[in-house]
């Protein structure tokens, strides 16, 4: 616990930036969902079976199993982490010059898309940059823009689309399975993969269950591999469904891609039957997979960021609408219309937030989307503080008094003032920047 | 009482599945030859490598339960980072989810196209992140390492005269850095002098080249220092290794090794600039700097694991454990590396397969025979793994065509290695119906790995 004027002098030394704060300094997490989940029983006597033997460790061919069973992909390459996953694929897949559309960017996502010489459009429905807009799908294609692109640049210059479930940077927002199956169906036809971000594919399967007509009796784990079914292949950030605090992996059902990969990832990671993970991370994973596509597990989870979420709508703050599967997206613009965007209203109210009462929440908007390729900003529609709700670690308490704290800050908002940047880094410039007060 | 024992028991015990030489023939083919694709579960005794697999002590396991995951600003950074400045003296610790990361991400903002690196001998990873960067590396071994059955204190040391005429020769700006591996891995596992270090140090500030360890077995290599080298008797090795680090303007670490960690590693140095370029590729393979693609748990197991492996008593134990073995096979007439290395005993394939050409790959159809016998996997570090090809796809040998008994720390007993040296021996009775392999399958890059082999005769026949 910390009292005003620690925070106060934290806050400063970070730099304004809640990255930049040490944890001990943080009475409430909501930094991210990522690796922060709290392991289960079995998972920890998993970690206590781990087989570190550098090549064909046992954990790896369960890990493996687990997968193909689950996930229905046919052959996987575990990494470090996600953007491990990433960063092998991009180098495989993408030539320079080439376009690869997505719903939506993702920081780490893009940046290994543009490393690896290519670029990223967004093809997300525009619903999804409205965050008042209560479509419940907002994290659907739009096909016709699809379609331009094809037309624009010819399919020979898309290798794949990117398909995040649960998309993260519009509010965590689901998209539907008809969509998903009607860009199967279209991008057959102009032989284009689709590669699936499925770091929170269980989050968006409850969302089809409870919302997409004919889904409700299907279980999690059903919905799960009809998704995947639609897809080529999958980069995985385990830490955040699967319920890991380090991990992930590529899977495809390519071959040749796989072969690629596999001498790949020995250079980066590991050798592909550990690809940077000990063995025991390996065994957490596997297990926390299967309690992912828990049907009771996804609803408790789910159900408890709503819980935040309707909480934060009764104190009067504006957050995006639907409320989304691993957090609360606080819309910044307008919780401070008085500060324009170049002056950060987003990471202002981060830093707010936590100053009032310890809780360590994200920016997601001008910071996050960083410089196109020609130094200009890159100007969101949406300017997001993100609340991120760890899995299985807060109770309900501590959901009310986050809310409470959103609440206090709310009331007092209109003496709020921007901020300016001071130190920016070249790449994924959120993670570094330095700020002051205006 | 001369009997040195190991310097704990044993809590926590990993079942070993015995196979039978009929099946071990069969698994073998399967995994075409090559032990880094053979299941572990098929393995009795596994000296593949001492890298990831040592056993973590009680205190380690305690760390790993009171990690703390935060993404970002975790205690167990904290306490990783203070440990690592402590032991190093180098004040910009940055994490990493292993040693190669760290390489990739030093290599490819030091190196590029026209770069050379200069080292005692840079490992299959270290050497594959420098040519991916376009650079070249040079090894520079001294003399004495070069001849697998002349014993010397210091086989690792580099050859400080070579080091000055390569400088002249490709010119002081186009070096990126000298690098110094601690203990020599692919040397046989032999130790750098403390004299070695400082003149290489000396060299390197003269024409204001930065150098760099490879610290991965710093703790063995101390050991060497205090027991084998003039002046260091009394010394501590907590003080050898800091006055190792002393001379170095960073360092690279896998922490797999001597930290006793099953995963981690880190880069550390003196200078802010090129820090806060690491910084900045880091979070784009790696993971945010607090954290580097580490759990918070594992920067605690390393930050503990560092602090224990410097212990006189293990590392005693440690030395001993593979002199014990070297000294066996010494004694029965088989070739092997002297004198004995820190982590590993190296069999001289060239010399235990003399009848194998180094074309047909020695090294790998010794690993072969000693898995076909006893269910022993190794390592061949040779010409499969630094092998390279001319214009006309002839193959360019390595220097040495060495079999690398890896022994993980703190996981085998005397029995095991009992066992081991039975194994072998019986190997080297019957060496002569032993056959070459060929490969049948490779990747561009570290092609030990993935490569698949098959044996020369059955397929004449």
């Amino acid at each position: 616990m910390t009292t005003p004027a620690q925070r106060k002098k934290a806050l400063k030394d970070a730099g304004y930036n809640t990255f930049l704060l040490k944890s001990e300094d943080v009475y409430i997490d909501l930094l991210t969902d990522s690796g922060t989940s709290a392991m289960s029983d079995r998972q920890w006597a998993g970690m206590m079976m781990g087989d570190e033997a550098y090549a064909g460790s046992r954990n790896f061919y369960h890990l493996e199993q687990v997968v193909q069973d689950t996930y229905g992909y046919k052959y996987l390459i575990p990494t470090h982490q996600g953007r491990g996953a990433e960063n092998i694929l991009s180098k495989i897949l993408i030539k320079k010059g080439d376009i690869i559309p997505g719903n939506m960017y993702f920081t780490t996502t893009r940046l290994h898309q543009e490393l690896a010489g290519g670029r990223f459009e967004d093809i997300i429905i525009d619903e999804a940059h409205d965050a008042e807009n209560e479509f419940p799908f907002k994290g659907n294609v739009d096909l016709n823009k699809l379609d331009h692109l094809i037309k624009k640049h010819g399919a020979a210059k898309i290798p794949y689309v990117s398909i995040a479930t649960s998309v993260n940077m519009a509010g965590g927002q689901p998209i539907s399975m008809a969509n998903l199956k009607a860009l199967r169906a279209f991008t057959k036809l102009h032989g284009i993969r689709i590669i699936h971000d499925m770091t929170r594919v269980a989050e968006n399967a409850y969302f089809i269950q409870q919302k997409e007509v004919g889904f409700k009796d299907k279980s999690i784990a059903e919905i799960v591999l009809e998704i995947n079914s639609y897809t080529d292949g999958a980069t995985m950030s385990a830490k955040k469904d699967a319920l890991v605090n380090i991990g992930g992996f590529l899977a495809v059902n390519e071959w040749d891609v796989y072969e690629e990969a596999r001498n790949m990832v020995v250079v980066y990671e590991g050798l592909h039957t550990y690809g940077g993970l000990a063995g025991r991370d390996m065994e957490a994973m596997a297990i926390g997979i299967g309690e992912s596509v828990q049907d009771d597990h996804i609803r408790a989870r789910v159900g408890q960021v709503l819980y935040l979420g309707e909480k934060m709508m009764e104190y009067g703050v504006p957050i995006v609408q639907p409320i989304g599967g691993h957090g609360i997206f606080v819309d910044a613009k307008k919780f401070l219309p008085q500060i324009p965007q170049d002056q950060y209203p987003a990471q202002t109210l981060a830093a707010e937030i936590y100053q009032d009462s310890g809780v360590r929440t994200m920016e997601r908007g001008v910071v996050s989307a960083g410089r196109k390729a020609n130094g200009q900003n890159y100007f969101p529609k949406l300017e997001l503080v993100r609340f991120t709700i760890p899995r299985r670690v807060y109770t309900q308490a501590h959901m009310d008094v986050i809310a409470e704290s959103a609440g206090r800050v709310y009331e007092r908002r209109a003496k709020i003032k921007g901020m300016e940047m001071v130190y920016e880094p070249k790449y994924l410039r959120f993670f570094q920047a330095k700020f002051k007060r205006l | 009482m001369h009997t040195i024992i190991e310097p704990f028991k044993i809590k926590s015990v990993e079942p070993i599945y015995f196979n039978t030489r009929e099946d071990r023939v069969q698994i073998l083919k399967t995994a075409c030859y090559n032990p880094f694709l053979i299941r572990s579960k098929d393995v009795i005794i596994d000296l593949l490598t001492d890298s990831g697999t040592s056993a973590m002590s009680s205190s380690q396991w305690a760390g790993i339960m009171q990690g703390d995951e935060s993404y970002a600003g975790s205690p167990s950074f904290f306490h990783f980072e203070s440990v690592v400045r402590d032991i190093t003296g180098m004040p910009l610790v940055i994490p990493t989810h292993q040693g190669r990361a760290a390489e990739k991400i030093l290599m490819s903002i030091t190196g590029g196209t026209g770069k050379y690196f200069l080292s005692n001998t840079l490992f299959d990873t270290t050497r594959a992140n420098i040519e991916s960067s376009g650079a070249e590396g040079i090894d520079l071994i001294c003399e004495e390492g070069k001849y697998p059955s002349i014993p010397a204190p210091f086989k690792g040391n580099m050859d400080t005269g070579l080091l000055e005429s390569s400088l002249q020769k490709i010119g002081a700006e186009n070096i990126a850095m000298v690098i110094i591996t601690v203990t020599n891995n692919s040397g046989g596992g032999q130790p750098v002098s403390m004299a070695n270090i400082k003149a290489v140090k000396a060299i390197c500030k003269a024409h204001q080249i930065p150098m760099f360890i490879d610290a991965c077995r710093f703790a063995e290599n101390a050991y060497f220092i205090k027991t084998r080298e003039e002046g260091y008797a009394d010394h501590s090795i907590e003080a050898i290794a800091k006055e190792m680090f002393s001379y170095a303007d960073g360092c690279t670490m896998s922490a797999k090794k001597d930290a006793f960690a099953n995963i981690g590693g880190f880069l550390a140095m003196h200078d802010e600039d090129l820090a806060l370029k690491c910084r900045n590729m880091l979070v784009i393979t790696e993971g945010f700097p607090t954290y580097g693609g580490l759990a918070g748990r594992d920067l605690e197991a390393i930050a503990i694991g560092l602090r224990e492996v410097m212990d006189l008593n293990y590392l005693q134990y440690r030395i001993r454990s593979i002199e014990y073995l070297c000294d066996k096979l010494v004694a029965a007439g088989v070739p092997v590396m002297q004198p004995a290395g820190g982590h590993a005993v190296y069999l001289d394939a060239k010399a235990f397969l003399s009848h194998i050409p180094v074309d047909q790959y020695p090294g790998q159809a010794l690993v072969g025979a000693l898995y076909e016998h006893g269910g022993i996997r190794s390592c061949e570090i040779g010409s499969l793994m630094f092998g390279k090809y001319d214009q006309d796809h002839k193959l360019i040998p390595a220097p040495l065509e060495l079999v690398r008994l890896a022994i993980p720390r703190r996981v085998y007993t005397q029995s095991h290695i009992d066992y081991v040296s039975e194994v072998i021996l019986e190997v080297f009775a019957n060496r002569k119906n032993i056959s070459g392999l060929r490969i049948t399958e490779e990747s561009p890059m570290l092609r030990h790995f993935t490569a698949k082999l098959e044996p020369i005769q059955s397929s004449n026949s």
